[in-house]
């Protein structure tokens, strides 16, 4: 070996001066340590098999200097060194968890100091979720082998280094690679109704009565959201409930609510007795979560009109062999609904994210003239949540994100609730701003180039599907096991991102208009080809537009710091661009419906961000839009206010707190689904609602 | 002849409907401290039979009521293009968003539904303050004129 003056890299990038002297001393430390003799002529043999060039890192030296040990014969020692060098790393990797860690502590919130996966469902940052977060490194490297070494079986090894190449490069985006169980799931909650408990590891029977079933729910749904990633939607709750409540009371029970129902000092009526059980409910299950990282569950419920209900449950029987009550669960339902509106008022309550469901027919009308009504009103009265409107009970939401289909509705004693038993086990987006540019400055077809992204996509799904399984024939996923989710129901989803900045790099206009409808479904039509194509009796494939709550800003920045066209700090997660003031409500409601959702089979809720609320007549107006234009999942946005000073919360976005006239307000908004304080979300995402654009109700005449 | 410049989707000016609100330029009203300063000029696209059969086109029954704001430089045209819209398009509602104190008696004011007058003051404010001068008016069902302004002030 020819000693030059050459420079290293070293592991922080920095460069510095070769020194030989320091090679030499890490080997003859390596010789002492095994007492092993050497002599000036074994140092320089093992020397000269080094092939030094400027520039290199200390890593490669050393793995130079591991191979030269061995082909020298002196195994001992290599393997010495190598001890030596994991030692060493372990060091660096703890020195880099502490630094994280005192970073953390410094950070402004939970969310910006989150390294990996931010979360704004973590109000606060403490012990707790520190904890949390420490792991998460480790968990995104041992889900990379896990998802590696099964795609070398299935697919062979190229195939695994692609999926390494394009997830480091950004092409696509593996999320909740920090946890290691399935996404999310709406379940249900009929194995519970018979059997307690005791098949996913507790220890409670099954419930009797009121009481039981309102204490029982709570545990039950945090027992299930330990076990899932993402969402836990209990479509049936208000269903049991109303069943619970029609045994106690008797099946009339709502038409004497105003009548003692307690014997208590405090003869509470029967609907304050109702209402208590909500409150018990609601509060509990919007607190942190101890298994949870101190993240409060993701709790979602639905309601329906009665065409609605009658085709999901029209064949249910609880285990008393009677069939659920519709009149008895509508009221229930909007009393459900009028209490949470209430209550809001009061405190900031994420959970649960509600979802409408209703049927319309032909002419965009709602078959249940008296659900379609009473949406209009709630919304008017300024109650934050989602709608779903649909010609047949297709689908159910299993969080606030993604609807699924339900594909039988049929009960069964055996497997519970029909189609209520639904949800997406893994979703893996695509960056498409950056694969559509990539295509188009290397002079590929841009519809090619994603095909082969797509199908990538596809097969890694395909391998994560098997270690599930895997871990399923373990018994290591009881809910799959006990019924409270069909694991042939759920979906693998294809996500995706940077759909509107693609186009935009297209030189599209992002309005409807007929070029931008046709580039839109020339995409998703590809993945819906794919999903088609990959699917088979066990496997189904969905399409969601991810709400990108941290992705989008990280696919805008490394994009941007890789040259790429990037018109803005987060990538939308609508059809169309958040901050343009131009596009009419009725525009937003076209670039969500049929044509461009056709083939977005997981759906995307649109987010219609207003800054007035409406009245009832105009809401119901809306809906009948919404259905006309085939927009079928959207939730009005009206940022609520919140004063600092004295905690009023008021349902208007105001400037000034009404109440004590404070300007010190922060607004509960929804940025991705989840109804939360705009200073919970991330430092980026905060800038991101900063400029999007509230339609002002009014004209400027 | 009568120009817009601009339209918008609007919920507050109209109670209960969904309006394609339409701003015509050439104001002649110019009240001082006025929000549009940009409509006084007699600037922009042609407002005729066929642009409201654009606008009709564009937003078919996604709206339910169609808003002239301002036009009070011809008011009869204002008043052509509002019959217009309800023996073509019963469907729509018609609304007019005037600066003058009163309606001239060359307009035929049933071939509107809901008729807004009065200039902006200043110091009187706009439609929101119970303070204000301006006043909305709706047609009822035995076409008489109900003053609606008082849906402004509700929280």
């Amino acid at each position: 070996m020819e000693i030059k003056n050459f420079t290293i890299t070293k592991r922080d990038g920095s460069k510095d001066q070769f020194s030989l002297d320091k090679i030499m001393n890490a080997i003859l430390k390596a010789f002492d340590s095994v007492e092993q003799p050497t002599d000036l002529g074994a140092i320089s043999k093992i020397l000269s098999r080094l092939d030094i060039h400027n520039d290199i890192t200390v890593e490669d030296i050393q793995n130079q200097v591991e191979e030269a040990l061995m082909r020298e014969g002196y195994y001992k020692v290599a393997k010495s060194f190598m001890l030596y060098r994991q030692a060493h790393s372990e060091d660096r990797e703890t020195l880099a968890k502490l630094q994280f860690l005192s970073e953390y502590c410094d950070s402004v919130n939970a969310a910006t100091g989150s390294k990996y996966d931010a979360n704004a469902n973590v109000e606060h940052k403490n012990i707790a979720t520190l904890i949390g977060e420490l792991p998460k490194s480790n968990f995104i490297r041992l889900n990379r082998r896990l998802l590696t070494d099964r795609i070398k079986k299935m697919y062979g090894k190229e195939l695994a280094d692609e999926y390494i190449d394009k997830l480091t490069h950004h092409f696509i985006y593996k999320n909740d690679e920090t946890s290691l169980a399935n996404y999310c799931a709406s379940i249900t909650m009929y194995p519970w109704l018979i059997g307690g408990t005791i098949s996913i590891g507790g220890n409670s029977t099954a419930p009797t009565n009121l009481k039981s079933f309102c204490g029982g729910f709570v545990n039950m749904v945090f027992m299930v959201s330990s076990m899932l990633s993402g969402a836990c939607a209990t479509p049936e709750f208000l269903m049991y409930m109303n069943y619970f409540l029609g045994k106690e009371y008797g099946l009339d029970y709502y038409k004497r609510t105003s009548e003692q129902a307690d014997m208590s000092l405090k003869k509470r009526t029967l609907d304050k007795v109702i209402t208590d059980y909500f409150e018990q409910i609601v509060y509990t299950l919007n607190q942190p979560t101890g298994a949870r990282n101190y993240q409060a569950v993701f709790w979602n419920v639905a309601y329906y009109d009665r065409y609605y209900f009658e085709s999901i449950f029209g064949e249910f029987y609880f285990p008393d062999g009677s069939k659920p009550d519709w009149d008895g669960l509508s009221w229930l339902q909007k009393r459900f609904m009028k209490w949470f509106n209430q209550e809001r008022t009061k405190t900031l309550l994420t959970f649960p994210v509600e979802t409408m469901a209703l049927l319309v027919d032909e002419n965009g009308e709602c078959k249940d003239k008296e659900w379609g009504d009473f949406t209009a009103e709630m919304y008017a009265e300024g109650h934050s949540f989602f709608t779903y409107m649909s010609d047949n009970a297709d689908s159910l939401s299993s969080c606030c994100r993604l609807r699924n289909e339900i594909t039988d509705n049929g009960f069964s004693y055996t497997l519970g609730a029909g189609g209520v038993s639904t949800g997406s086990k893994s979703v893996l987006t695509i960056n498409l701003n950056r694969c559509i540019q990539y295509a188009v400055n290397h002079k590929i077809d841009y519809l090619e180039y994603l095909g082969g992204v797509i199908d990538l996509c596809h097969k890694v799904q395909m391998a994560y599907n098997e270690n599930l399984k895997e871990l399923q024939e373990h018994g290591m996923l009881p809910l799959f096991d006990a019924g409270y989710i069909n694991i042939n129901r759920q979906y693998l989803t294809i996500g995706i991102n940077g759909l509107v900045e693609a186009a935009e790099f297209m030189g599209l206009k992002i309005t409807p208009n007929d070029d931008y409808l046709h580039f839109v479904q020339g995409i998703l039509g590809l993945i819906e080809k794919y999903n088609k194509q990959y699917r088979t009796k066990e496997v189904m494939f969905n399409c969601e537009m991810i709400p990108a709550e941290n992705v989008g800003v990280k696919h805008a920045k490394w994009d941007r710091e890789d040259g790429y066209f990037v018109p803005r700090d987060c990538y939308n997660s609508y059809f169309y661009v958040v901050e343009d003031d131009s596009l009419t409500i009725i525009d937003k409601f076209k670039l969500h419906g049929a044509p461009y959702i056709e083939h977005l089979t997981g759906g995307s809720a649109l987010h219609m961000n207003l800054e007035e609320h409406l009245s009832k007549q105009q809401y119901a107006h809306l809906l009948k839009v919404a259905a006309q234009e085939g927009c079928n999942y959207f939730t009005f946005n009206i940022p609520n206010t919140v004063c600092n000073d004295c905690g009023h919360i008021d349902k208007r976005y105001l400037k000034e707190c009404p109440h004590c006239h404070s300007k010190n307000v922060d607004y509960m908004t929804r940025i991705i689904g989840y109804l939360k304080r705009v200073s919970n979300f991330s430092q980026p995402r905060q800038e991101e609602a900063a400029r999007r654009f509230y339609a002002h109700a009014k004209s400027e005449v | 002849m009568l120009k817009y410049v601009n339209t918008g989707i609007v919920f507050q000016e109209i109670p209960d409907e969904v309006t394609l609100a339409i701003n015509i330029s050439n104001c002649p009203c110019r009240c001082p401290g006025c929000h549009s300063h940009y409509l006084w000029e007699d600037i922009g696209l042609p407002l005729d039979t066929d642009a409201i059969d654009d606008f009709v086109r564009k937003y078919g029954t996604d709206i339910t009521c169609i808003a002239f704001m301002g036009g009070d430089g011809d008011p009869k045209g204002v008043n052509q293009l509002a019959l217009y819209i309800h023996e073509t398009y019963p469907e729509f509602k018609v609304a007019w968003y005037s600066g003058r104190i009163r309606i001239t008696s060359a307009i035929c004011k049933t071939d509107f539904d809901y008729i807004k007058i009065g200039p902006y003051i200043k110091h009187l404010g706009p439609l929101k303050q119970p303070t204000t001068n301006q006043r909305l008016y709706r047609q009822t069902e035995n076409g008489e004129w109900e003053d609606i302004t008082s849906r402004f002030w509700k929280k």
